[in-house]
């Protein structure tokens, strides 16, 4: 499948005086997963939206292949962003159907799979005529799924779309999803808040923190440059010196930092009597986000 | 969100490991076909540049080698080169944690020596 860079550079967003995206620069390389992390509030929606034109941003641009994405339809063609559905509109319930949501995705997106899109209604248990309003939190969730990989766009964007299924059918989620990748090669951006079982699902790793991009590299890359170093508190003090050290927890005598540092200083800890164990992606967003909430 | 993995080693390692094991038991004999990216990535739920990396890695040791359009395939003397590997690993993977625990705990040199001597020969005997 032929898909493009998609590139942000400069993104400046504010909500009333409230600033969410700062100066933000971003590069989506063709056919990866990518997966979007970040705490609540921290700008992912709003990125997501305006990757994809469906938000307005205050400076900066948006390009897709070198061309601006806003009001182009050559490159919206290629880009779906599958939003969470909501259970209520402004004018009270929402009263659409599936089918209505399905109709309009076939009109909308070009490379659109009749045939997938009935199979994984069959698969989620899924009544077209069913109304919105009337679905649990799992199902709107199964919808979004639906309509993100039937699309079949180059550049699929799903927005927590693990946040309403239980785990088996996340599990099924995530299966869906790399059978599909495997197929297509087409581009994907996931978001979630459940990042340990989606870790070995994304190629790279997006860390969104407080409107600015923290990260953006390959998944294991990123988690083999963190460690926990633990043990007697000036050991692990003498151990840490030169280490970038993210946090800290003593108890009496003993000391645990997570630190981020190179090989050749990991290697000079080995020697010393700590215990050095290893990060798994949510001790690293943790250590590199919490800000001192997680204590 | 992946079967028998575990989130103590990076992801790669841990597929380059699995298939060592699985070569030494004999589940993957020498000029037979080892499981593709693809199988990998979705026998395990991970992402397939993931499951690459893995096989790359045994092939740049010379454990795989790759027929082009085909798949992967475990190289003769693969379960050689393996135990090789291995053996060179020992000694920082084993032997030195081994030593400073010994350490920790006051063993002498010659009490811990006794004790792998008498390791041996149990299991020699079993």
């Amino acid at each position: 499948m032929m898909t493009g860079v998609l590139q942000a550079r400069g993104l400046c967003k504010s909500y009333k005086d409230k600033k969410v995206l700062h100066d933000l620069d971003l590069t989506i390389e063709p056919g990866k997963i990518y997966g979007l992390i970040g705490r609540n509030g921290a700008g992912k929606t709003t990125l997501l939206g305006i990757l994809t034109a469906q938000n307005t941003k205050d400076s900066g641009e948006v390009t897709y292949n070198d061309q601006g994405v806003w009001e182009n339809q050559q490159a919206l063609n290629d880009i779906c962003f599958s939003r969470e559905l909501q259970p209520t509109m402004f004018y009270g319930r929402n009263n659409l159907k599936i089918k209505h949501y399905l109709n309009s995705a076939a009109i909308y997106y070009p490379n659109w799979d009749k045939d997938y899109a009935q199979r994984l209604l069959e698969e989620f248990k899924l009544e077209p005529k069913k109304k919105i309003y009337q679905l649990s939190k799992g199902q709107l969730s199964m919808v979004t799924i639906t309509i993100a990989l039937a699309s079949r766009s180059p550049i699929t964007i799903l927005d927590e779309p693990a946040a309403g299924l239980d785990v088996v059918m996340r599990e099924r989620f995530y299966q869906l999803l790399l059978e599909d990748y495997a197929q297509t090669n087409r581009t994907f951006i996931v978001s979630t808040h459940i990042i340990e079982e989606a870790a070995s699902v994304f190629e790279q790793v997006i860390i969104l923190d407080e409107g600015r991009i923290l990260e953006n590299c390959p998944t294991e890359e990123l988690i083999d440059q963190f460690r926990y170093i633990s043990g007697r508190e000036d050991e692990v003090d003498r151990v840490c010196a030169g280490l970038e050290v993210l946090s800290v927890h003593q108890m009496g005598r003993h000391k645990t930092a997570a630190v981020r540092g190179g090989g050749v200083k990991l290697e000079q800890a080995r020697q010393a009597d700590v215990d050095i164990a290893p990060m798994n992606l949510q001790n690293v967003f943790v250590a590199l986000c919490s800000h001192g909430d997680a204590q | 969100m992946h079967g028998t993995l575990n989130d103590q080693s990076l992801i790669y390692l841990q597929i380059a490991k699995m298939l060592e094991d699985d070569i030494l038991r004999g589940v993957y004999q020498e000029e037979e076909q080892v499981p593709s990216t693809n199988e990998l990535a979705r026998g395990y739920n991970i992402n397939p540049a993931t499951a690459a990396k893995g096989l790359n890695r045994l092939v740049a040791d010379g454990i795989l080698y790759k027929k082009r359009g085909i798949g992967m395939f475990v190289s003769r003397g693969a379960g050689e080169a393996v135990k090789q590997k291995r053996k060179a690993a020992f000694y920082d993977g084993y032997v030195k944690p081994l030593v400073k625990e010994g350490a920790s705990l006051e063993l002498t040199g010659e009490e811990l020596l006794a004790m792998v001597e008498r390791a041996i020969g149990e299991g020699e005997t079993t």
